[in-house]
């Protein structure tokens, strides 16, 4: 019994861990660059099944499952391929969006590119198996430390955490830098940050890489977590999970993607799965709980639409206080 | 002064649809005057103003900067040589702290490098706050200081107008092209953004200013440049001007009768 509550708590932990890597990637996408990206949950996928065939080992004739490399990498090295791997695309698609300063037409074509590798990974069974999807990944130090699947999945949540904390760092790092208020700049006016000499395009298509590889990770984590993926798995539901969980948190605010994705990704999505389902009506749980969760976002939009835990103000700590500080103000009040 | 002036611009031409906003306009901006660009409402000025600071591309014509063609460069190229454009409805970024709105301006920050950004936050702390002292100092100049922490979204108009003042001159400009400053702001405040653009010239920063209110024109301008339906119709002083019966005639035609020479 014990057993069971372990392994269900280092589940839901692990999905912590994998929603807020999503939700800060697209934090760094959306709330430093003000990038619209409605297929998020393609670069996970990405990230997922790059990791995934390069730790398989090759095909096997016969099996009847089909996929492409099967290079049986190391973890380290699989995990490099797939974050790798959603950078590019990544970056292929804000080759084509970035460059137009609307941002609706950065919805359309992130949405049009989600459903064209949705297409193409689903319909082609040759490259990551079709709508079958890959099973049977191996797991990073499975074979090496012989634990027995709880543990496992204790270990794996520690290995989740480990990779989260430090994700997490470099975005805070790169948020408090002047290379994040130059994003903030574009997100808040981009034709003015660029007309104060920003390279505006540049400083889009770094957010759009590095929030994809940050999803690719998310991704490489969970094909490693429940050793499979399949295309039922990322559609465009899931993106919309990881969007509430960045506006209930808090847009701009990693703070508010690790609240938010707690919030919505576990407390809502996950731990609901969990509920025995209804025989006659299987699907009235996952409709239940995607109704649940957009009346989360109406709601923070409507009473609270900075988030749990909003954006904070910069702070630029060290400065000296200035004792000309009362003529400032009293000029300032005259205007 | 320099034989060559710091700004040319040559034959420019631009048609939006059917609309020929602007048709030819031609003059030039000397280096350490303020300059005004005048014209009626419709005139083609903020498009000339577009066009100069890279945003819109013209159909014809050629802007050269420092005697170097800039026509076909990128906005953010234009900025970085010394070309600063303001907009002509104030456009603040909102959500940034005032303090961080002049942070974003100069050019080449260390932090700005990735590598420094993620991996080296040591070697741009002393470049950040050599910075922060500066905005700091300039915010003063403009009596923005005691707002510094304050959203810029939450000043009033006259206050953001000075913000996009103090946001300019912490890039460290050669030249500043204003489009319309001092609109819908009280008189007191217009007097008070004319002296900063005055203590600026002194500074060193050469302007380009569009601007309605001739009785400020007059005041703080060496130069008048008239634009009408897209040409460069009259250059010269205010008084000048003032004689040109073809400058009275598109003033009037363009439904604007200068009220603050008027009384
Ligand atoms: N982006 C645009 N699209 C279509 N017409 C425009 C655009 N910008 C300006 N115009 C038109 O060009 C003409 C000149 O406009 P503008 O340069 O803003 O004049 P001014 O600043 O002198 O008042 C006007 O008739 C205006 O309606
Ligand atoms: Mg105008």
């Amino acid at each position: 019994m014990t057993g069971i509550i372990v392994g269900y708590i280092a589940t839901l932990g692990v999905y912590f861990c994998i929603y807020n890597i999503l939700s800060i990637g697209l934090n760094i996408q959306f709330g430093y660059a003000g990038i619209l990206d409605f297929t998020v949950i393609t670069f996970m996928a990405i990230g997922g099944y790059m990791a995934g065939v390069a730790s398989l080992g090759p095909e096997q004739p016969g099996s009847q499952i089909f996929y492409i490399l099967g290079l049986s990498l190391p973890w380290p090295v699989a995990m490099l391929i797939g974050a790798t791997a959603a950078g590019l695309v990544g970056c292929a698609i804000g080759l084509i969006a970035l460059r137009r300063l609307r941002s609706d037409y950065l919805a359309i074509v992130t949405l049009a590119a989600g459903s064209i590798i949705y297409g193409l990974v689903g319909n082609n069974t040759k490259i990551f198996d079709g709508f079958e999807g890959l099973v049977g990944v191996p797991q990073p130090l499975n074979g090496v430390l012989n634990l027995n699947p709880n543990s496992y999945s204790l270990f794996f949540l520690g290995f989740a955490a480990v990779i989260m904390v430090i994700l997490w760092v470099a975005a805070n790092r790169l948020r408090n830098s002047p290379l994040g208020r130059a994003m903030r700049a574009t997100r808040e006016d981009l034709e003015v940050a660029e007309a104060y000499g920003k390279n505006t395009y540049k400083l889009r298509m770094m957010a759009m890489v590095i929030g994809s590889i940050y999803v690719g990770i998310g991704g490489v984590l969970t094909i490693w977590y429940i050793t499979a993926l399949a295309p039922a798995g990322w559609g465009t539901s899931e993106t919309f999970v990881v969007w509430a969980a960045l506006i209930v948190g808090g847009v701009g605010s990693n703070g508010g993607a690790v609240i938010g994705s707690f919030l919505v990704a576990v407390v809502f999505n996950e731990a609901t799965r969990f509920l025995p389902s209804i025989s006659s009506n299987p699907s009235l749980i996952p409709e239940v709980r995607n109704i649940c969760i957009g009346a989360l976002v109406i709601l923070t939009l409507r009473f609270r639409p900075q988030g749990v835990l909003p954006e904070r103000k910069a702070k630029f700590p060290g400065l000296p206080e200035r004792p000309f500080g009362e003529k400032a103000t009293a000029v300032a009040e005259e205007v | 002064m320099d034989a060559t002036p710091l700004l040319e611009v040559d034959g420019i031409k631009k048609a939006f649809g059917g609309v020929q906003a602007v048709d030819g306009a031609a003059f030039s901006v000397d280096e350490g005057t303020v300059t005004a660009l005048i014209g009626p409402n419709g005139a083609g000025k903020s498009t000339v103003v577009g066009v100069i600071g890279g945003a819109i591309a013209p159909d014809e014509g050629r802007v050269s900067f420092r005697g170097e063609e800039i026509t076909s460069l990128a906005p953010h190229r234009i900025a970085r040589r010394g070309l600063i454009r303001t907009f002509q409805i104030s456009r603040e970024y909102p959500a940034m702290t005032v303090l961080e709105n002049l942070m974003v301006s100069p050019s080449n920050q260390r932090g700005e490098k990735l590598a420094n950004a993620l991996f080296a936050h040591r070697s741009y702390r002393n470049q950040e706050r050599q910075l922060a002292v500066k905005a700091l100092d300039v915010l003063e100049d403009f009596g923005l200081y005691a707002m510094r922490d304050e959203y810029a979204r939450n000043l009033s108009g006259g206050q953001k107008r000075l913000l996009e003042l103090a946001r300019s001159v912490m890039a460290d400009p050669t030249m500043l092209i204003l489009d319309e400053p001092m609109a819908g702001i009280n008189p007191a405040l217009i007097s008070h953004i004319g002296e900063h653009i005055l203590r600026l010239r002194e500074a060193g920063i050469t302007f380009l200013m569009v601007e309605h209110n001739l009785e400020v024109v007059e005041r703080i301008c060496d130069h008048v440049i008239v634009l009408a339906v897209g040409r460069t119709l009259a250059q010269g002083t205010m008084s000048e001007l003032r004689a040109n019966e073809a400058v009275v005639a598109a003033y009037l035609t363009g439904g604007i009768v200068d009220a603050g020479t008027a009384h």
